[in-house]
């Protein structure tokens, strides 16, 4: 398939800053187990020594809980980062299913949880990565308060854990109060320093974040712009084509006319203006002339059934009326979904071609009147001939019409002309939905004529 | 010709890689069904908690032990020996720290609120329940709160002995003064009275020679006033309290007898003290022999209760020493089992008795003791004491105070009340000063 221009240009854009979102992303993990690493190293070593030294009691008093064995401290966190960087990434990048990836999301904030239990909450910068996590794949309805929450929870824990810290040392300044004030000094503020870099980074992150979406959104306005003004063109082009259509169609028919009628009738009249002179003089060669007048005009008949037979719509074309009505019926009824009978009480046997096809508008704008107007979802067809007449009844279960405001606008006064130029007639009336009935003579002479 | 093309088939690999799995399998099976040894190790120290010599540290401990293993044949119970009482607490922090804490460990006395508030300490209460064989109500009801949080209430730890502070009463002295044994019901006024009487100048060199007491304290006058010095949650105290005060008063008029003089632990050896209050380990430790030689040597000696004032009970204070089972131990189970042997079958409280100089802290035990084995050999039918009598003070004994800032608030008002008693402080408002200072501290 081919793009267009516009979506290859959106495609690049989109590359580009998704790149670079990736890159920055990709920093903060990176970072954030950098300081993982330093910290749960440093509390370790520290315990550790904290042991050695005999000031277990005096340090395990300044803490709120007992915190994990120095090895573990060490493997417990590095472990459940990389588990969370995995993760993370599979949140990112993989295409989950929705159920997957919450579940993936779930698992992330409690391996979070883990890493800053692990860490005594020395370290709450891992909590911006999960919720730099969470904005990467914003979007949806249940995501925004599914994140909102997400958010609130992992804060309102980091919170209740720090209120929890009012009687005691945070447990990071309890492990500094092992070393000596210049070491401690320094050991502080490394660690104020690596959570501010972290926070600047996922500001940053969050900025570019802000951007690109913006960026998105204009891309689709923009988008939506040219796809209007294609529309509009569309438009336009679609009239001008009908238009050009239809002067086409007449001019055929012009062409048609004055092709077949026309030849004829001049044939005609050439014809009956001899025969007048032969008359007189010579009675057999005017019955002869008459003759030929007789084959011109059956010849333009057939020239003008020729023409009329190319207007016809297709199914009456290629089908027999009832086939054609049949068909037509179920086409309707299986794109609409409304149910439509078709009961034949007794088929005209003959009908002329104009005579079908004004049958055949009847039923296919009545179908149309039913389900636009009416809002039906059952109609009965009935058709019926006696006494050469042809009966055709259409009753519908709609909400009907008021009569008397009733303007034909709905094709009525189309159908109705279109009958009364073949002697029928077309009468109409709402009492359980709308009924249609149409009344035409059967032409015999037409027919047996033709 | 069939047999023989089976055979071939068996030297597919596949069919090489079935049989070493099944081989596997088996043997995985059979090292499984083989029945492992699991260890429980038990967190002590060496020395008695009660400040009197003991000679074999474990012997107790080994005791039963020996029966829990024999109970329980695949378990093997360890335990480090040799960790002094006083290092035992760092000890322990150190272990807690590391992540290798003992399976159950004895709890050092001031850190029970460290091990409990950082959920170091399994808590009991499911445990307890679900144990058909243990009723805790077979507890003594004093060392069995004291195992209980402050806050939660909740059983953090079981009581293991225990020991009731009782007055040491010389009965020579008495006899000679003709005073008879003051009965166990006796009152402050009884105390000072005969205080009094007995303090004076025996062999006339011009200075007291003869004291009523020794080591009476106002805390010893409190705990019989019949009013606690601190609410029970620890964030109130009552010093400023009418019997409160008149304890004080009464530690004051007490200190009065001794116009001034100090006396020393030395005159009590020397039998020239009536009334000493100390703890009942010390009581069982010096009466028989060998260690009576070291303490006393020329006079007869008894214990009966401290004094009540005038609103109080002769109720006395109950030290407990608790164990309890580590938070994190993989056989939770198991160390109730062997909590349970240390502390409540009946069995081993009884060989308490003997082993330690501490009490047994399950009823039924004491009053079923022979006198001989609960005050030691040396007791006769003169003594009034009966072992019924001993498991009265225990049942109405009380709980010391255990709260965060209790040794801090303690000492405060130690610092105060000494001045008050050696008369550098007027009284009036001085209690309620010092009411207010705790509070404040407390509220902390």
């Amino acid at each position: 398939m081919k793009r267009t221009p516009f979506q290859q240009q959106r495609r690049l854009a989109k590359i580009l800053d998704a790149g670079e979102l990736h890159a920055l992303h990709d920093l903060l993990t990176i970072y954030n187990g950098m300081v993982i690493v330093l910290i749960a190293g440093f509390m370790s070593i520290t315990q550790q020594k904290i042991i050695q030294t005999m000031n277990a009691h005096a340090f395990l008093a300044q803490l709120p809980s007992l915190p994990l064995p120095p090895a573990a401290i060490l493997f417990d966190t590095i472990g459940a980062f990389l588990l969370l960087a995995l993760l993370g990434r599979i949140y990112r990048e993989a295409a989950l299913p929705p159920l997957p990836r919450y579940l993936c999301l779930a698992a992330e904030i409690i391996l979070c949880i883990v890493i800053m239990r692990s860490l005594s909450l020395a370290y709450d910068g891992i909590v911006l990565l999960v919720v730099a996590d969470l904005l990467h794949r914003y979007s949806g309805r249940h995501q925004l308060i599914l994140l909102s929450a997400a958010m609130l929870g992992l804060y309102a824990i980091v919170d209740y854990n720090i209120a929890s810290f009012t009687n005691h040392l945070s447990p990071f300044d309890a492990y500094t109060v092992y070393y000596a004030a210049e070491p401690r000094a320094w050991i502080i503020a490394i660690h104020h320093g690596l959570t501010s870099v972290n926070l600047v980074l996922f500001v940053f992150y969050l900025t570019l974040l802000v951007r690109q979406n913006h960026q998105e959104k204009q891309r689709v306005a923009s988008l939506n712009a040219q796809l209007e003004e294609a529309n509009a063109r569309l438009r336009a082009y679609a009239l001008e084509a009908e238009s050009v259509a239809e002067t086409r169609e007449r001019n055929r028919l012009a062409r048609e006319i004055h092709d077949t009628l026309g030849h004829a009738l001049t044939g005609i009249a050439a014809g009956l203006d001899a025969t007048a002179i032969l008359m007189d003089i010579a009675p057999a060669r005017a019955k002869e002339q008459l003759t030929k007048v007789k084959d011109i005009a059956l010849r333009g008949l057939k020239d003008v059934r020729r023409s009329v037979e190319k207007l016809r719509p297709d199914d009456l074309e290629q089908l027999p009326l009832r086939q054609a009505i049949e068909r037509m019926t179920k086409e309707f009824s299986d794109s609409t979904g409304m149910k439509i009978t078709f009961e034949v009480l007794a088929w005209p046997q003959r009908l002329r071609p104009d005579q079908e096809e004004v049958l055949y508008r009847v039923v296919q704008e009545g179908m149309t009147n039913a389900r636009r107007h009416g809002h039906a979802t059952h109609l009965d067809i009935t058709v019926g001939a006696r006494r050469g007449i042809v009966y055709l009844l259409l009753a519908d279960d709609g909400c009907g019409a008021d009569i008397t405001q009733l303007k034909k606008g709905f094709g009525l006064r189309h159908m109705q002309e279109r009958l009364a130029l073949l002697h029928g007639k077309l009468r109409y009336w709402s009492d359980q939905g709308f009924t249609l009935e149409a009344i035409l003579p059967e032409n015999e002479e037409a027919s047996t004529f033709l | 010709m069939n047999i023989l093309r089976r055979l071939r088939r068996c030297r597919t690999p596949r069919f090489l890689l079935g049989l070493l799995l099944a081989y596997l399998f088996v043997f995985a099976s059979l090292y499984e069904m083989e029945p492992k040894t699991t260890i429980l190790r038990v967190g002590l120290f060496a020395g008695s908690i009660w400040g009197v010599p003991q000679g074999d540290s474990y012997a107790y401990i080994d005791e039963v032990i020996q029966n829990f293993e024999a109970a329980h044949p695949h378990v093997k119970v360890i335990y480090q020996s040799g960790i002094r009482k006083q290092d035992y607490s760092e000890w322990l922090s150190g272990r807690a720290l590391a992540g290798e804490l003992p399976d159950v460990f004895l709890l050092p006395p001031d850190d029970f609120d460290l091990y409990t508030n950082r959920g170091v300490l399994a808590p009991l209460d499911a445990l307890a329940k679900d144990d058909p064989d243990l009723d805790l109500d077979d507890f003594y009801p004093a060392p069995l709160a004291y195992g209980r949080s402050g806050g939660t209430g909740a059983l953090y730890a079981l009581p293991v002995e225990c020991v009731p502070r009782l007055m040491f009463v010389n009965r020579t002295l008495l006899a000679r003064e003709g005073i008879p044994l003051p009965p166990d019901d006796w009152t402050w006024d009884d105390f000072l009275a005969i205080c009094r009487e007995v303090t004076r100048d025996t062999d006339g060199d011009g200075r007291l020679d003869q004291f009523g007491a020794y080591g009476y304290t106002w805390q010893d006058a409190v705990v019989t006033s019949g009013q606690r010095l601190f609410r029970a949650d620890g964030k109130a105290s009552y010093f400023a309290d009418p019997l409160i005060e008149s304890a004080i008063r009464f530690t004051l008029a007490l200190q009065q007898t001794l116009q001034g003089q100090t006396v020393q632990e030395r005159d009590f050896d020397l039998g020239r003290v009536a009334f000493r209050p100390f703890n009942f380990a010390a009581y069982r430790t010096y009466q028989p022999y060998p260690w009576r030689i070291k303490k006393v040597t020329n006079f007869e000696w008894d214990c009966i209760r401290l004094p009540r004032g005038p609103e109080g009970k002769n109720t006395s204070p109950i030290e407990t020493l608790l164990m309890g089972i580590s938070a994190q131990t993989p056989e939770r189970q198991l160390a109730w089992e062997f909590l349970k042997a240390v502390c409540y079958e009946k069995e081993s409280q009884e060989q308490l008795l003997h082993l330690s100089a501490a009490l047994p802290v399950r009823r039924g035990i004491i009053e079923d003791a022979a006198p001989a084995a609960l005050f030691g050999s040396a007791a006769d039918e003169r003594s009034g004491r009966s072992p019924q009598a001993v498991s009265r003070v225990m049942e109405e004994g009380s709980l010391p105070d255990r709260f965060p800032h209790y040794s801090e608030a303690i000492l405060i008002a130690d610092r105060e009340i000494q001045k008050l008693l050696q008369g550098s402080l007027q009284e009036t408002n001085a209690m309620n000063r010092l009411q207010k200072e705790v509070n404040d501290l407390l509220l902390k």
